[in-house]
């Protein structure tokens, strides 16, 4: 198998998965080489992550990549958000092969972009 | 130890137990060269011969217009290069669904000059003949056109286009590495000058297929060295792949049409269990004209990779009709070609049964694709693409 046990296990059991209704924040990251997309919604509580959810469409490492992330990240500051890095992801994963890094990326890119909306919907932002 | 379904028979086989049976004299006892003068290679060459008069009886012509070669795509490339060769310049007809092995080799007869029609097909994958009369030219010195379709296992109308390739007096090349042993090939009734055909799809080593050429046609050799098959293909011959390809064929002409009729119905209960339970799910494909065990199956807005990947954890092996490659996805040509909408087109997933594949099997699979295709159906954005 050229995916690590924990790759699989996000990919076979997927954590948050589907849709959030009601989320302070969401955004979005696409992969035009292959068409793979990964959306996160998040729900804030005092300025932190209290829940956050996925929906990814792709191979078997994009979808992990988002479950993975959406532990990851639990609890973090929305601006700790705002930078996180694609190896984290990766690390978190145990590890990608070299033609899937875009999986991670994707995943730090569209949760970068959920915690971007979040602070410009933040009660109290003139921009809200 | 966990279920483990093979569901891939269009990409490789196993070897038959009796093929295997028959070839392990040829790796220790029997191992002298066929082009020996000596007693060790007298036997070797009675076998090749042997094995060459079996499969010249399967497929009703004569012995020596056959070709032994390393592979079906050794076999295509020789075919569709070897009779444009012969003929110095000029225009080929091909179509846009072949295998690779007949595309590439169309590619590169058009970078020394050859002109090439690579005609479209419809949404079942097939060619219209009434195209390729269209294409005909006063220069086409070629056709090469697939029997059936690995992806799609759509047939192509050979015999049709066969008849006007005679007419026009255009020498016609068909792939058959999909349809030999499979399914009936008459190269007389399909008026077929050169014709591909493989082992490992039937059950016989990798490493070996063959070319068949009607005596009389015009061809070059793509290979040279020695004087062996006739001056035709240069090369020490594969003594055991060419007698475990000689059984499998006889092996073959015995199980052929039982196993055709048990694997189709297979395959149906397949589909129709897919079908019932999975929604937005379409067969690729011709509806009858099609091979018995292939199911090419697209489940809209559903990663084919991730299918694969799922039912492989499953122990499940199928192959996926979208490949991703350092981070680019590309849609099976065969699929484009028949105008297959790309959110169904990514999401391309082939099974191709054979004579192992059992109704149990299928059972599982299907509710394992059921189970794989609604979890990841789960975590899908709405409205991705
Ligand atoms: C229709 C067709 N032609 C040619 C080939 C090439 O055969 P091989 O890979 O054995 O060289 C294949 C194998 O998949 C095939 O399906």
């Amino acid at each position: 198998m050229r995916y690590s046990p924990t790759l699989v296990d996000h990919f076979l059991n997927p954590r948050n998965a589907g849709l959030m209704r009601d989320a302070d924040g969401s955004g979005s990251d696409e992969y035009a080489g292959c068409g793979d997309l990964t959306r996160f919604y998040l729900k804030m509580r005092a300025g932190c992550l209290a829940e956050a959810r996925f929906q990814a469409y792709g191979c078997g490492p994009t979808i992990a990549a988002a479950s993975v992330a959406t532990e990851l990240v639990a609890g973090r500051a929305v601006e700790d958000l705002l930078v996180l890095k694609a190896q984290e992801i990766e690390d978190a994963l145990d590890g990608l092969p070299e033609d899937r890094k875009h999986a991670a990326e994707v995943a730090a890119g569209a949760m970068r972009a959920a915690a971007l909306d979040a602070l410009r919907r933040r009660p109290g932002n003139r921009e809200a | 130890m966990n279920r483990r379904v093979y569901l891939d028979h269009n990409a490789s086989t196993p070897v038959h137990p009796e093929v295997v049976a028959e070839m392990l004299p040829y790796f220790s006892d029997v191992y002298g060269n066929p082009s020996s003068v000596h007693g060790f290679g007298r036997d070797a060459r009675a076998a090749v011969d042997a094995a060459r008069d079996r499969v010249a009886a399967f497929l009703r012509v004569r012995p020596e217009e056959l070709v032994f070669t390393s592979g079906g795509t050794e076999s295509d490339n020789f075919g569709v290069k070897g009779l444009a060769l012969a003929r110095g310049s000029g225009h080929v007809i091909t179509s846009r669904v072949e295998h690779h092995a007949v595309l590439r080799s169309a590619q590169a007869l058009e970078a020394q000059g050859f002109t090439v029609t690579y005609l479209p097909v419809d949404q079942y994958g097939m060619v219209d003949p009434d195209d390729v009369r269209r294409a005909l030219r006063p220069d086409t010195i070629a056709i090469s056109i697939m029997h059936a379709n690995s992806e799609v296992g759509t047939i192509q109308p050979v015999r049709a286009i066969g008849a006007l390739a005679r007419d026009a007096g255009v020498p016609f090349h068909v792939d058959a590495v999909q349809t030999f042993g499979k399914v009936e090939v008459d190269v007389h009734a399909m008026n077929i000058d050169a014709l591909s055909f493989s082992s490992h799809k039937i059950y016989g080593p990798k490493g070996i297929a063959g070319l068949y050429i009607r005596r009389g046609t015009k061809m070059v050799s793509i290979q040279h060295g020695g004087e062996h098959e006739r001056r035709r293909r240069a090369g020490t011959e594969n003594v055991p792949g060419i007698v475990g390809l000689g059984k499998a064929v006889e092996i073959r002409a015995r199980d052929m049409k039982a196993e055709a009729e048990r694997v189709s119905a297979l395959r149906d209960r397949m589909w129709e269990g897919i079908r019932a339970r999975v929604p937005d799910v379409r067969l690729n494909g011709h509806p009858t004209e099609r091979l018995p065990g292939t199911a090419n199956v697209c489940y809209r807005n559903v990663e084919s990779e991730s299918i694969v990947l799922g039912l492989d954890l499953k122990g499940i092996a199928v192959s996926a009709g979208s490949a991703c490659t350092a981070g680019s996805v590309e849609p099976s040509h065969v699929l484009v070609a028949m105008g297959v909408p790309l959110d169904w087109a990514m999401g391309a997933v082939r099974s191709s049964l054979g004579r192992s594949t059992t109704t149990e099997d299928v059972d599982f699979v299907v509710a394992s694709v059921t189970e794989v295709v609604s979890r990841i159906r789960q975590a899908m954005p709405v409205g991705a693409a």
